[in-house]
């Protein structure tokens, strides 16, 4: 196994999830915009956000091949189908208690339950599962993540 | 500011009538806003996008943000000078409030996609205030869902979304996806309501200092945009209003301006003629143009002519008669299940028009290029091969019939009008290679084309016995766009011919200080009421033909036929004064413009 093919995966991987979920949001199946969401807990520029948003999302993208990589080593076993299960797991992570619980507590503009009166301007919070973002939302995420996990472990397996 | 009495407001069937409607906008979606304070229509987050209140067309179930006092009012209502900021001012037995409306304009920070404010002031005593928001996505056809996040009511649906943030305006709650509240504006106090809409992301909610900040901004950016306006002449104050009005309508994204901003408002009441004029017609480049130059509106005019040639270059040689307001040619044409304006159904979005042959668009677009090039902005040398095969294209085309300028839907002809706009294009074409600014390989041909088109405008398309040029050859119809002739130079100006044809259109088809377009058929049902347009044509006409002192009393009665905030519909019913069609028009408030500049240089001639 090789961490620089965990990479690529990773890369590939990150450039479908992130394609399938602007192709949900250009159907209206998501107002999800994973890059908004990063690039504004680091500047309030729109444009800038989503510039800045979508390197972080690919930074993030290759930092999880990286971490699949670790658990494929861990347990002796890879696969895309392998592969598929993590990213199942972690859409569900993310939906749940990533972007949804964690997110918020980091990013200052993001209200939480305990959000009173701000002198910031707030982006909506997700909810659970992101479904404030649409009711498709967890579906979307979640098969955009099984693709990720998919790549990342098709081609961490081709690499032998 | 004109004070309206409270008996000269009334919805009919749950519609206000068009004229009461003030427009506020930021360069990428307009509002409608009546005098009863009701936002009956917004599309979000384009102008051209589905609306989210659309009671314009449905009263029932349109959806509309209301806000007004519960007690019987007064109203009374003006634009802050200088701005699209709207100030209504409420007065009841017990207090006055005044309302400002804006979409406004993001001034850096994290803001909204878009965001609708609305600050509630009390003035004088005390006023219960009621407001209720009724989203209706989709022009009505799409189901939404009401929830809360961070306590702020949102509404949902597909990729749009709508967050109703109240400050100090009552503890909102929502019924049957309504969402509403209820406060008390005492003397000095101050209240906010604001949209916040976002589209295919997560929303932004503003804090109210934000929100309000923007607010002041907006009014300060429209202030400072109408400061750089230079026109010093006559009629100013309806020139400025209209020059604002304009900027209303040009879509800040592209450069393009659209011929109004609603669809469907109807030509006649329950009638048919129904249509969508939220995309940038051909047809009205040059008066934009001209417009945008005359006003000191470089920016605008640099930014309209490129979008212009690069939104035709996908069509290229032929124009469509209008694109998008992205530059995109297809517009198909569809009916909403609406119950339209008054009951004027069909509602239409997209418009059909698009694709028909109007020879008078090539005339139009050459005459663009033309005050283009001739107030000293430079053209590119691929756009300058595109206009002479524009000119070439004229040739092989302009013996062709075509429905004309206004779409006629009846069997194409030979309208006069667009055979003069053909000798426009070509005479242009010559100007243009005669300075060296497009190839002129072929500028003899055009030369020759030209005058074998003013022949045959001489030899069919006028008429002995009404001593005028007709609307179509051999007809014995009138036509108030033949109008255009004198505006765009066909011939001399001071000829018989056009002194008759500015009588015939006057004696045809005026109606006090009222034009209407045509006589004769045009293959829809119904009638239609005057074309605002027409009569400022006919004011310009008169001023170019040497009468101006005739031009100025028919332009003062024009600006008479105003709504309460200087804007203008398509039409105006004669009889009635009612407004009709699409509000505001833009090729109404460009032929006011063109009017008042005309007037103004003919005086000082």
């Amino acid at each position: 196994m090789s961490a620089w093919a965990a990479i690529a995966g990773g890369f590939a991987g990150t450039l479908v999830l992130t394609t399938t979920l602007r192709a949900a949001n250009e159907l209206k199946l998501t107002r999800i915009d994973l890059p908004f969401l990063l690039g504004t807990a680091l500047t309030t520029d729109r444009i800038r956000a989503k510039a800045l948003g979508y390197v972080l999302h690919f930074i993030a993208g290759l930092g999880f091949a990286l971490i699949y990589y670790l658990m494929f080593l861990a347990i002796d076993r890879s696969g895309w189908w392998l592969g598929a299960i993590f990213g199942l797991a972690h859409g569900l992570f993310s939906g749940t208690a990533l972007v949804n619980i964690l997110l918020p507590l980091v990013h200052p503009r993001m209200g939480t339950p305990s959000t009173a009166a701000t002198s910031v301007a707030l982006l909506e919070p997700p909810g659970f599962m992101m479904l404030n973002y649409g009711l498709q939302t967890p579906l979307v995420t979640l098969a955009a993540h099984v693709a990720y996990g998919s790549l990342v472990g098709g081609f961490i397996t081709l690499a032998g | 500011m004109a004070r309206v009495r409270p008996d000269a407001f009334q919805r009919t069937g749950g519609y206000a009538p068009i004229s009461s409607y003030a427009a506020i906008g930021d360069g990428r979606t307009v509002a409608l806003v009546a005098r009863d304070g009701s936002i009956d229509w917004l599309p979000l987050p384009e102008l051209d996008s589905p609306s989210v209140f659309g009671a314009v067309l449905d009263a029932g179930s349109g959806g509309q943000f209301a806000l007004c006092p519960e007690a019987p009012y007064a109203v009374e209502r003006r634009y802050v000078p200088g701005t699209n900021v709207l100030e209504t001012v409420f007065s009841t037995d017990t207090g006055t409030v005044r309302v400002t409306d804006a979409l406004t304009v993001p001034a850096g920070g994290l803001g909204p996609l878009r965001e609708l404010a609305r600050r509630v002031e009390g003035l004088a005593g005390s006023v219960w205030m009621a407001w209720s928001v009724e989203p209706r996505f989709g022009y009505a056809g799409v189901s939404s869902r009401v929830g809360w996040r961070a306590g702020v009511p949102v509404a949902t649906a597909g990729g749009d979304a709508l967050a109703v943030c109240a400050f100090e305006a009552g503890a909102p709650e929502f019924r049957a996806g309504v969402i509403r509240g209820r406060f008390e504006a005492r003397a000095g106090t101050r209240a906010l309501l604001a949209l916040s809409a976002a589209h295919r992301e997560p929303l932004v909610v503003p804090t109210r200092g934000d929100a309000e900040a923007r607010l002041d901004a907006t009014a300060t950016i429209w202030q400072r945009w109408s400061d750089g306006l230079t026109y010093a002449g006559p009629f100013r104050e309806a020139v400025l209003r209209s020059a604002l009005a304009l900027k209303l309508l040009v879509h800040a994204g592209s450069g393009a301006v659209a011929a109004a901003a609603t669809t469907s408002l109807p030509e006649q009441i329950g009638g048919e003629r129904n249509w969508d004029y939220r995309f940038c017609w051909v047809r009205d480049s040059a008066f934009t143009l001209n417009a945008f130059l005359g006003l000191s509106c470089a920016p605008e005019a640099r930014a309209y002519f490129w979008w212009l040639m690069h939104a035709s270059q996908l069509t290229h040689p032929r124009l469509r008669v209008l694109y998008r307001l992205d530059g995109g040619a297809r517009a198909p044409e569809r009916t909403l299940a609406l119950n339209g304006y008054r009951g004027s159904r069909p509602v239409r979005v997209g418009n059909a028009a698009a694709a028909q042959l109007q020879l008078d668009t090539y005339g139009e677009l050459l005459q663009t290029a033309w005050l283009y090039a001739s107030t000293g902005h430079r053209i590119d040398a691929d756009i300058a091969r595109r206009l002479a095969e524009v000119a070439d294209h004229v040739c092989r085309i302009w013996r062709e019939p075509d429905a004309g300028i206004w779409e006629v839907r009846s069997e194409p002809r030979h309208f006069t009008q667009s055979k003069m706009m053909c000798w426009v294009a070509l005479e242009r074409a010559c100007e243009l290679a005669r300075r060296g600014i497009i190839p002129d390989r072929h500028a003899e041909r055009w030369g020759t084309e030209a005058r074998a088109v003013h022949a045959f405008i001489e030899t069919r398309c006028y008429s002995q016995d009404l001593r005028s040029y007709v609307r179509s050859a051999h007809s014995d119809e009138l036509d108030a766009s033949l109008l255009l002739g004198v505006l765009f130079a066909y011939g001399d100006a001071n000829a018989e011919r056009w002194a008759g044809t500015v009588d015939a259109v006057r004696r045809g088809l005026a109606q006090g200080p009222l034009v209407r377009r045509y006589t004769g058929d045009d293959g829809l049902a119904g009638s239609e009421g005057a074309f605002v347009t027409c009569s400022f044509w006919l004011v310009e006409s008169l001023a170019r033909t040497g009468r101006v002192e005739e031009a100025v009393r028919l332009m003062d009665e024009l600006l008479g036929l105003a709504n309460d905030v200087g804007l203008y519909a398509e039409e105006i019913e004669p009889a009635t004064g009612a407004f009709l069609g699409n509000v505001p028009q833009a090729l109404s408030h460009l032929a006011l413009i063109s009017a008042a500049l005309a007037i103004a240089q003919e005086t000082t001639r």
